[in-house]
């Protein structure tokens, strides 16, 4: 008798990923920009809920709607946003930019639709088991690297804002 | 009553083009990396709802969760990927204190 369930919470998540996203897009308001999109990563968690994905949307919340947004808005804090209004719909490059997207985006769209198999979650006590015996295992070398990839990326971005000591 | 497949992964390619017109249209350095997070987060769903399908088929392990093992990494790469982003930016806003990409146009320091 739930059945609706399922539907109702694609929906509410479809269009919390794709209103914010038009409007991470489309706003000049940096801040609210970046909690906007704060509202898309979350809706992107549930939506790995429902596909049962639990232990991906658990990543999701700590990595991209607690650590990213944060840096994003470091990063607005730190540099001095100009309101001035050049404007956005005007410049040269948009209308080249909207109808190259819109070439690729709209067949593409289309051809999503064309998979018809219906998606249930497994029900079988979560993802977190299979997924640590994968990353552990068989991906054991790849996830090395990553953390070496992690340490570069700590220390690159340490030493790109250091300032010269003189 | 269960969404299909083509619904998520439409809701993906919408949400990957919607990041990638931020990307070619806003000159916002800041709004570019957002608009770039976008995209690979759209990129993340698309992987996470084709690796449900795949342990569904069973097409070898039922437990297959090497989509979700790829999206790990993919997280990885974007964490990595906003912090030297941020930090690049940081570094030209010194030099020339504006994140118009437009106006950023020569490397010389």
């Amino acid at each position: 008798m739930f059945d609706f369930l399922e539907p109702f919470f694609f929906a509410v998540f479809s269009l919390g990923i794709i209103g914010a996203g038009v409007c991470v897009v489309m706003l000049r308001r940096i801040t609210a920009q970046a909690l906007l999109m704060a509202l898309t990563f979350a809706s992107m968690a549930g939506m790995f809920l429902l596909l049962g994905a639990e232990t991906i949307a658990l990543f999701q919340v700590l990595i991209y709607v607690g650590a990213i947004t944060i840096l994003i808005l470091f990063g607005v804090m730190f540099t001095k946003q100009d309101d001035r209004g050049y404007a956005l719909f005007f410049q040269k490059q948009t209308p080249w930019a909207a109808a190259f997207t819109l070439v690729i985006a709209v067949p593409v769209v289309f051809l999503a639709f064309s998979f018809k198999d219906a998606i249930t979650p497994s029900g079988k006590g979560g993802d977190l088991i299979p997924l640590a015996g994968s990353l552990f295992t068989d991906y054991a070398f790849p996830f090395e690297i990553a953390s070496v990839l992690l340490l570069a990326a700590l220390v690159g971005a340490i030493v790109l804002v250091k300032r010269d000591e003189q | 009553m269960t969404v299909p497949l083509g619904a998520f992964i439409a809701v993906s390619a919408v949400l990957f083009f919607l990041g990638a017109a931020g990307v070619l249209i806003r000159r916002n350095a800041v709004v570019i990396l957002m608009c770039v997070e976008l995209m690979l987060n759209a990129s993340n769903l698309a992987l996470v709802a084709f690796s449900r399908r795949a342990g569904q088929l069973g097409a070898g392990n039922p437990l297959d969760q090497r989509g979700s093992v790829f999206v790990v990494f993919v997280f990885v790469i974007a964490a990595a990927e906003v912090a030297v982003g941020l930090a690049i930016i940081l570094a030209a806003y010194r030099n020339r204190p504006t994140v118009n990409v437009d106006e950023i146009h020569e490397m010389k320091g």
